[in-house]
């Protein structure tokens, strides 16, 4: 078995690895390597032909592709040390990390840190109940965008989606393009899962349908996809009876959410948030183990790749201090709670004496609202407030806090509310 | 006889204003005939008049109203033609029907003779049938009617498995299982199970105190007063039961034809000639018909068919292994309402499984999972056990179980066509009893044939495939050496690697859809469900079998993956 020493071994080369990656030796980290399962570099973006990426990084409108190759470039400039398909098959709590690859078998890598940036994964038939049959036909909806835009390979004809995620409705046009007939997107939730300019851009401008509080009940086929029954679904999300309808198609295309992939997380003892299902982590990013960080979709699932890679940064710089020595690790943490209509929030612990100078945080809402405010502060008093015309539960909020603004009301537990504005 | 079937029905106020015929022959037959509104009366009927004393068997060909009238297959004619024209492809000593685990380990069993033996099967792959959608358990034996087959089998069967396991190489966790009471009610039943229990012969059946069955079980619901408690029971994964089972029997000599379902059985005078198969015919002195819920069908092509198969579907939903422990052995439910069916255990591999359900089917290709059968499973098991809920689920599905209206196992040779056995009606405790299936069978065999010599060369052990995921880190890494296709890793929920899929590929009994890959490495069987997994193992099948990726399949012929090229 292969044995390495590296200060900081990175699990993922997606964009949150990436970035942290390029940030790690920028900070002065020696000995980094980026382990990647794939081929390439690049994660899920290698599969993402669509435009709307680095907006923020790069100030620019580039396809998932084309951000995804900026960042390579930059890695094989700096000269950094990459494993591809590479498989981590474990992480110890005293950092050990096991891999496996074809050309160096066993690897043991003993490190000085870690950040974890495996991504998340799509969230499959079983958790979202459909009854029926078992037929081939029914696949993610990053499937089909891998079957279509890597592989050159049509999965189906007649498609329905079931959900309104980003990523089935990019899928839309794109199935639209290859000559497949997309009969509709059916979204159980009585709002849309994914971004308004998906909905624009990929459903209205092809007219396909979108159905709102309506879902897929049953799948038919024993051997290939034949159909599928739709239902609508009333205010506690249970098919109404005599809504039925039957739909022939031979392919259904799910797009219900994403997950953090958690299990080397969960596996090496970590502590993981019940909300956003990856770590819980602290303004560097850091997790329940100091000196194992974590970044982008594992921590929790981001709605654009800048913040992904954003975080990914900021677990880097987080990672260098760690090595250098200059964090203060017996601090105890003040807690970042969800409050009024805040579902998940990213960091959920901070260290008043860790801090940067402005601190990111990123949180959903659980409903959408008009002409609110951002309330940030202890239980009953608040101090810092933000305003935001409209929020949206599939659009992440990401507000920067200024060091002062937090010490201030960082004396006890802090809790985010969003909550209507009064003026 | 047939007017206490009659006064039954009209006792009935769901069926007494059918017109039902019924007449016995002289084996004790009984034909059912007429129609019915529904399925469920079509079953009920066959039932009443498989409760009737000493009879040898029900054939119900009542029909329900609303189906066409006209079943007949137009492409059956067709196909049998072709099948006919592709001639005689081989010639054996014994053609068993039926790849599942009851077909299996009849062919190993008499792979230990100096006889040529074809195990056939409609499907691409063994354990098709109900074989892979069971809960994988091998029961201890208390719950079948004492003194009929079901329970000699499966007392005999159950003690077997230790010996199978050994020498066969597979996962066998013999952890007990549990009956729960929660009240007074309950505990009468328990103490009738137990009564059985012990007239049937389960070893070391006792009830227990809810505390003294908390000490096995820490999660038992804390509301269960007593328990009945089977230490015999035991788990298996089936499919690789079967796997083992076929792969000795290969090694000793016998084949499979897969994908190759049996369209006609032809007999000269009264005797068994040839068995014609989609792949073409095959010369043979003696069937064994263990085609689970199509033995009716196969029985039907030597005119011998004294039982028709009304499958009873059940559903099980599996969980994530982050939850193995939480149950780790089987907690059933004395029935109340007339509900049947199982309940939670583990799976060898670690993985909590629920179910099954039990619902009546028309269809012998009805494995559809409705919500009524969820709800019913979940429902059940929340009352038995605590820690674990439906966000765990990493996937469900249903089978069918091959039932007789008389509800007992049937292994006889015909009394009409020499040449044939019937291993008919093999649902539950089916996978528990197959060893002494198998041994029962073997004995009727050689009644038939005397004089069948033992192979000298007979080699009762096979040894199963090391697989990444199990090894130490040590063994990973010399298994690597060998191969450093191992360092591939292809499914990352499970651990399996690009070796082991080309493996199973290539194996004794090649692995050519994704399910068989599936059932054969666990690829595609974890958390993601195939998503990471599923466009490489396309790539992978089409390379090995040299074909293209449109035309690899899940799960055989009409079933492909991919549909086309997007550019050429």
């Amino acid at each position: 078995m292969k044995r390495l020493d590296m200060d900081l071994v990175i699990i993922g080369g997606g964009p949150a690895g990436m970035a942290a990656a390029k940030q790690a030796v920028e900070e002065g980290i020696e000995k980094v390597i980026i382990l990647e399962r794939d081929s390439e570099l690049g994660g899920i973006l290698q599969q993402c032909i669509h435009d709307g990426f680095g907006l923020f990084i790069f100030n620019e409108r580039l396809t998932g592709v084309q951000y995804a190759q900026r960042y390579i470039d930059l890695i094989e400039k700096i000269g950094i040390f990459v494993k591809l398909d590479t498989m981590v098959l474990e992480i110890t709590q005293d950092k050990q990390v096991i891999a496996t690859n074809e050309y160096d078998g066993l690897i043991q890598i003993n490190a000085k840190a870690i950040i974890l940036a495996m991504g998340c994964r799509e969230k499959t038939r079983p958790q979202v109940f459909i009854n029926g049959t078992r037929p081939a036909g029914v696949y993610t909806a990053g499937v089909v965008q891998r079957y279509i835009n890597i592989e050159g390979l049509i999965p189906g004809e007649k498609a329905v989606i079931l959900g309104s995620g980003d990523i089935g409705m990019i899928m839309a046009r794109r199935m639209t393009f290859e000559g497949i007939e997309v009969k509709g997107v059916y979204e159980i939730m009585s709002t849309v899962g994914g971004l308004t300019r998906n909905v624009e851009q990929c459903l209205r401008d092809y007219d396909i349908p979108l159905h709102l509080s309506s879902t897929v009940t049953k799948i038919h086929g024993n051997k290939r996809v034949e159909g599928v029954t739709v239902a609508k679904v009333d205010s506690s999300l249970k098919p109404i009876e005599g809504t039925e309808e039957f739909i022939e198609c031979d392919m259904v295309v799910l797009s219900v959410g994403l997950i953090p992939e958690n299990e080397l997380t969960r596996n090496a003892g970590i502590e993981l948030d019940n909300l956003t299902k990856g770590p819980v982590v602290d303004e560097n990013m850091m997790t329940s183990i100091p000196g194992i960080f974590a970044a982008g979709n594992v921590v929790a699932v981001f709605d654009l790749v800048d913040y992904v890679s954003q975080t990914g940064i900021r677990a880097a710089k987080g990672a260098a201090k760690y090595l250098n020595g200059s964090f203060d690790l017996n601090e105890s943490y003040v807690l970042i709670n969800s409050g009024d209509n805040v579902s998940v929030i990213v960091p959920q612990k901070i260290r008043i004496s860790n801090l940067e100078n402005t601190e990111d945080f990123y949180l959903r809402v659980k409903q959408e609202n008009r002409k609110t405010r951002l309330i940030a502060g202890s239980e009953n008093n608040a101090h810092t407030t933000r305003k935001f015309s409209i929020v949206k539960p599939p659009e992440m909020i990401h507000i920067s806090l200024k060091r002062e603004e937090l010490i201030k009301i960082a004396y006890e537990d802090i809790y985010f509310h969003i909550r209507k504005d009064v003026e | 006889m047939l007017n206490q079937l009659y006064s039954e029905v009209e006792k009935n106020i769901k069926l007494k204003d059918y017109v039902i015929e019924a007449t016995i022959d002289d084996r004790r037959v009984i034909f059912l005939s007429g129609e019915v509104d529904d399925w469920k009366h079509v079953v009920e009927i066959g039932q009443i008049a498989g409760k009737i004393k000493d009879i040898k068997g029900v054939v119900n060909r009542i029909k329900v109203k609303t189906d066409h009238p006209d079943l007949t297959d137009d492409g059956f004619a067709l196909r049998l033609q072709q099948a006919t024209k592709k001639g005689i492809i081989d010639h054996a000593d014994i053609v068993i029907v039926g790849a599942g685990i009851t077909g299996a380990s009849i062919a190993r069993e008499l792979s230990k003779y100096n006889v040529k033996i074809i195990v056939v099967d409609k499907n691409p792959d063994i354990s098709e049938g109900t074989t892979k959608a069971n809960n994988g358990m091998v029961h201890s034996g208390y719950d079948s009617p004492t003194g009929s087959l079901k329970a000699q089998m499966n007392i005999k069967g159950n003690e077997m498995y230790t010996k199978w396991a050994e020498e066969l190489d597979f996962a066998l966790v013999r952890s007990g299982s549990f009956v729960a009471a929660f009240n007074e009610e309950d505990i009468h039943y328990l103490e009738t199970y137990l009564k059985r229990g012990i007239a049937n012969g389960v070893p070391g059946i006792e009830i227990l105190d809810g505390e003294s069955a908390r000490a096995i079980a820490p999660n038992l619901h804390t509301d269960i007063k007593k328990a009945l408690w089977t230490p015999t029971a035991a788990y298996v994964e089936p499919y690789t039961v079967v796997e083992a089972l076929a792969e000795n029997a290969i090694d000793n000599g016998a084949k499979f034809l897969l994908a190759a379902k049996v369209l006609n059985i032809v007999k000269v005078e009264d005797r068994v000639e040839s068995v014609i198969t989609e792949k073409g015919i095959i010369q043979t002195n003696c069937v064994i018909n263990a085609a689970g819920v199509y033995a009716d069908e196969i029985a039907e092509m030597v005119d011998d068919c004294f039982y028709t198969i009304h499958p009873r579907r059940g559903t099980l939903i599996i969980f994530d292994k982050s939850k193995q422990g939480i149950n780790e052995r089987f907690i059933g439910m004395p029935p109340k309402n007339f509900t049947k069916g199982g309940g939670p255990m583990q799976t060898p591999e670690g993985n909590p499984l629920w179910g099954p359900s039990a619902i009546e089917v028309q269809d012998k290709e009805n494995v559809e999972v409705d919500q009524q059968d969820i709800d019913f499973i979940v429902e059940k098991a929340y009352h038995l056990i605590k820690g674990i809920d439906k966000s765990n689920i990493i996937a469900y599905f249903s089978g069918v179980r091959a039932c007789t209206y008389k509800e007992d196992f049937i292994i006889e040779a015909s009394e009409i066509v020499k040449g044939f056995i019937h291993v008919s009606g093999i649902q539950s405790p089916g996978l528990a009893g197959a060893p002494a299936i198998a041994q029962k069978v073997e004995e009727i065999y050689l009644n038939m044939n005397p004089k069948t010599k033992k192979r000298s060369d007979y080699n009762p052990y096979r040894k199963k495939t090391k697989r990444l995921r199990e090894c130490s880190l040590k063994e990973k890494d010399d298994l690597i050496k060998q191969d450093p296709k191992q360092a591939h890793i292809i499914c990352r929920c499970e651990t399996v690697s690009e070796a082991e899929i080309v493996d199973s590929i290539n194996g004794k009994i090649p692995a050519t859809t994704l399910d068989a890959i599936k059932r054969r490495t666990r690829a595609g069987m974890g958390r993601c469900q195939g998503g990471f997994c599923g466009p490489r193992l396309v790539e992978i099948l089409s390379r090995e079998l040299g074909v293209e990726p449109t035309e690899v399949t899940q799960k055989g012929e009409g079933s492909e993956v991919v549909l086309r090229k997007s550019r050429k």
